[in-house]
């Protein structure tokens, strides 16, 4: 027996449900009164009625479904391409020709239907009926399918001879007409469903499903558990919040509305479409970061903050808004998650722990203000950091800035200035003459590549000559965590460094600078900890800026232009020298932040001198003050281990407090161990034990 | 012999199969009619007796343990034939019920398909109940009626492919063909083995042929006859 077509449950869910639709249409057609007139075709003898001209056929849809044109001719190609209906003159030609040709209607044994696809017995025996017919003379594709099936078929084949025969002359009793009849409906029904090689298979609708897809497929033991799961599962759909239809209605046509005059489709665009009119100003206006956007992109920012976050003009505008309002961290640590969210995975554990440096820990350069709670939550899902690790956070200061900043960047002169600068494009002139030699001189647009080194200057520059705020974090620089501490320059700080405007301005004349509100301290601790590796001679730049720093700080709390540069370098380097040492810091339960978070609105200025990147330990200050000494005569050396360890700092009282762990006393060692002069960074808490080890 | 009578049957059994495909064509287009409908009936009472008389024939063959190794082939290519026979009957039963369905003859709004057919079929009926005429005597609603007759036909039919399959076992695909690819074009002119349609063939072929040809032998027995007298008449004059 031979394996029938196994139905699959497809009449479940029919692929070709649409000749339930055609077969209707037809069956209209055929309407002595209301369907189409049929005339007769004459052959050479015979003479055969039913035949319909093309165009009759197309009058009768359009009247018939009350539609266009174009649209009545896509239906009568469709009837045709499936079969329903089948040219005389040109059987090959699958098309409805809006004009006299003639068209003739299949018989229903002929239509296509999924129950029964054209078998391939049906096809031999059709075959050899044809080359009886006309033997032996059969077209190119028709001879190949004939050996193909001779092969696949050989079994059946001597009963495809013998039906062959026998139907060629049963059909013999027929009317002439009829016979003929019967040729014309049978190449047509093979043409559609064998087609020639270059016709479309419109038959083919693809895979046959395997299983009923309505029935219940899970057939899994009914154990506790699973029953238990779904309890769980029904529960929580009963808990879904549910949106009535009225409200969701609602909103998408206020959303429409609003954005009506904003989509480029619904109304122009200005100037103009560039695809029309060749001009690509509209692209050059609407760049992600130009420098002057127009009207309607301002004014979408006033929609809602995500239309402003999601906009990098708008972004930039707001981040200038921030800085002034001394929270630029916010919009800094939004963006890290979303680089962490969507960047690249790989590097994934480096992004968690900068993110961490930077923002999170205790004393962090650019602290964030997140209740406990969710610092809790992150903190330790950052132990395994994956994509959305910073999602509580990250969706805390969202709201934060939502509630806060964005009501007050609305009202504020940054913002009303740019809506004024805001311009708003003149419509292209479209010029009469459509010469050819009037072409407009096209160029290429700028290389991606180049684009993005240009952006990236771009933003080197900003950062490096943009306002000082202390809470600057320097991301577009690869953030190398042992390194950044030892860049003099801006760059290349890694998140690291607390908050270094969080000290309390230092006592003149504090060489020292006791100010060190503990953050310094564990930095130093760090520092001396580090292991060897880290070492970097970088540092001495650093120091020596440390050095110039504390100079500075001394003397006053505000600094010229040209250590303008030199300090905000330094800002980063110290802040990152503060929050390297990041672990000792927890572990004395170090609640700097708070003190940090309230102080970094102050004068970053000063700060920049507390920081203290070496120790800030209480029992080192006689030993700093000693090489603080020895410090200022080594300021002009360029010896980056020993002006480092020399700029101790005094740990306030508030930082004593801390718990002091094996780390302190590592750090007395420090002053010694000169030589070990590498940057700790912010250690982690769930770092490893071999800094650990060092760190105490 | 067995094999003889088999085969005999299994010819008439192919006739009477390709005469229903050709009528099952017709339903539902115009020349459909209650004839029609009868026919088919009658048509598909006759294939499964034939089918049910090969079927005993063959599985009486086949059980049959002593028969030496050709035959044994050559009843296993029998037996390929009738199943293949039988599926393809089966087939065009669901299909012929199926459009029966959806085309029955008597409701006022639906109209039949303007395939171009006008003739009728009862000569192919005629072929394959193998009588000379067909007679009707059905009812004028058989067209429903019948089809819940058919739908119980198809079940035994379906029965009997499962009988088939169960008691005999075949391997389908040891069966080699025993004519070549292109044997049908030789073997229409000369009829072969077939018993009972060879007469009506001929004839048939003879009739299709007659009328060309004796048109064309009197004009040419004209044309010969005025030659005749035309040379009669020179002679005559000269």
């Amino acid at each position: 027996m031979t394996i029938k077509h196994c139905d699959y449950s497809q009449h479940y869910r029919p692929r070709m449900a649409f000749t339930k639709k055609i077969e209707a249409l037809v069956l209209e057609m055929q309407d002595p009164d209301t369907g189409i007139k049929t005339q007769t075709q004459r052959l050479v003898i015979t003479t055969i009625p039913h035949a319909m001209t093309g165009h009759d056929i197309l009058e009768w849809i359009i009247n018939r479904l009350q539609i266009l044109d174009e649209e009545a001719q896509n239906i009568g190609n469709l009837v045709v391409q499936y079969g329903y209906i089948y040219p005389l003159q040109e059987p090959k030609n699958l098309i409805l020709r809006p004009d006299g040709s003639l068209y003739r209607f299949q018989t229903p044994y002929f239509w296509p239907t999924q129950q029964w696809p054209a078998e391939e017995t049906d096809y031999a025996i059709y075959l050899a009926k044809k080359n009886i017919r006309k033997k032996g003379v059969l077209e190119d594709y028709e001879k190949e399918n004939y050996n193909i099936l001779n092969i696949r078929l050989n079994h059946k084949w001597d009963f495809v001879i013998m039906q062959a025969k026998e139907q060629y002359r049963a059909g013999k009793e027929r009317k002439k007409a009829d016979r003929v009849v019967f040729e014309f409906q049978e190449r047509a029904y093979w043409l559609v469903h064998r087609p020639p090689p270059g016709a479309p298979n419109v038959i083919d609708y693809g895979l046959d499903r395997f299983s009923d897809p309505n029935e219940n497929q899970v057939t899994q033991k009914k154990t506790f558990d699973v029953y238990r799961r779904e309890i769980i599962f029904n529960q929580h759909s009963l808990m879904k919040s549910r949106v009535k239809s009225s409200v969701s209605l609602g909103g998408i046509v206020k959303y429409c509305e609003q954005y009506f005059n904003h989509d480029p489709i619904m109304t122009g665009c200005l100037p103009s479409n560039p695809w029309l009119t060749d001009d690509t100003q509209f692209w050059d206006l609407n760049a992600p970061l130009s420098e002057v956007p127009t009207k309607l992109r301002v004014e979408r920012w006033t929609f809602s903050f995500r239309e402003l976050l999601s906009d990098p003009r708008g972004r930039q505008d707001f981040q200038l808004f921030l800085r002034k309002e001394f929270s630029g961290e916010n919009l800094a640590f939004w963006e890290a998650c979303e680089d962490l969210k969507y960047g690249d995975q790989s590097k994934v554990k480096e992004k968690a722990e900068e993110v961490y440096k930077t923002f999170l820990a205790p004393g962090a350069r650019r602290w964030i203000n997140i209740d406990g709670k969710t610092m809790d939550i992150t903190v330790k899902g950052l132990k395994h950091p994956h994509r959305y690790v910073l999602d509580a956070a990250q969706s805390h200061i969202y709201m934060l800035m939502k509630k806060d900043s964005y009501g007050r960047y609305m009202k504020s002169p940054i913002f009303k200035e740019t809506l004024n600068k805001a311009i708003l494009p003149e419509p292209t002139k479209i010029s009469e003459s459509k010469f050819p030699f009037n072409k407009r001189h096209r160029r290429s647009s700028p290389s991606p590549v180049i684009l993005r080194q240009l952006e990236q200057e771009a933003r080197a520059k900003a950062a490096a000559t943009g306002p000082v705020d202390i809470t600057q974090l320097c991301k577009f620089t690869s953030p190398i965590p042992h390194l950044t501490v030892y860049t003099g320059f801006c760059e290349p700080t890694s998140p690291t460094g607390t908050a270094l405007c969080d000290f309390p301005p230092p006592s003149p004349g504090l060489m020292t600078l006791p100010n060190s509100t503990a953050c310094p301290s564990p930095i130093c601790v760090a520092i001396e900890s580090t292991p060897a590796s880290e070492r970097k001679f970088e540092p001495s730049s650093i120091s020596t800026q440390f050095l110039t720093i504390a100079e500075s700080t001394e003397m006053s709390v505000s600094s010229d232009s040209s250590t303008a540069v030199v300090e905000e370098t330094k800002q980063p380097s110290h802040k990152s020298r503060v929050a390297l040492s990041f672990s000792r810091f927890l572990k004395r339960g170090c609640s700097n932040s708070p003190i940090f978070a309230t102080l970094s609105p102050k004068c970053p200025a000063v700060n920049s001198g507390r920081v203290q990147p070496m120790n800030g330990e209480p029992q080192h200050q006689p030993q700093h003050h000693h090489h603080h000494h020895h410090h200022h005569q080594g300021q002009q050396k360029t010896k980056k281990t020993n002006n480092f360890f020399q700029i101790k700092v005094d740990i306030p009282s508030e930082c004593r407090i801390y718990p002091i762990d094996s780390e302190d006393e590592e750090e007395e060692d420090c002053p010694n161990s000169v030589k070990n002069n590498t940057v700790k960074e912010v250690i982690c808490p769930w770092e490893t034990i071999t800094e650990d080890g060092k760190a105490g | 012999m067995g094999k003889e009578e088999c085969k005999t049957l299994l010819d008439a059994l192919n006739k009477v199969i390709a005469c229903y495909r050709h009528l099952v064509v017709t339903v539902g287009g115009t020349s459909d009619s209650q004839h029609l409908r009868e026919e088919l009936k009658k048509t598909r009472k006759k294939a499964q007796e034939l089918a049910v008389a090969n079927r005993n024939k063959l599985t009486t063959l086949l059980r049959d343990n002593t028969a030496s190794k050709e035959d044994r082939a050559e009843y296993e290519r029998l037996w390929v034939i009738f199943s293949t026979c039988v599926e393809f009957l089966e087939v065009d039963m669901k299909k012929t019920l199926e459009i029966g369905q959806e085309f029955p003859l008597n409701v006022p709004k639906r109209y039949l398909i303007q395939s171009g057919m006008s003739g009728g079929t009862s000569a192919v009926a005629a072929r394959a109940m193998s009588a000379q005429n067909m007679k009707y005597e059905a009812d004028s609603n058989i067209d429903v009626a019948d089809l819940k007759e058919l739908e119980n036909e198809i079940n035994q039919v379906g029965e009997l492919m499962m009988e088939m399959e169960m008691k005999v076992n075949v391997a389908n695909w040891t069966v080699e063909a025993k004519q070549d690819p292109g044997a049908e074009l030789k073997s229409t002119i000369s009829v072969g083995a077939s018993s009972v349609g060879m007469i009506s063939v001929n004839d048939e072929t003879k009739s299709a042929c007659d009328p060309t040809r004796v048109l064309a032998v009197v004009i040419f027995c004209a044309f010969l006859f005025i030659a005749v007298i035309l040379a009669v008449l020179v002679i005559k004059l000269s």
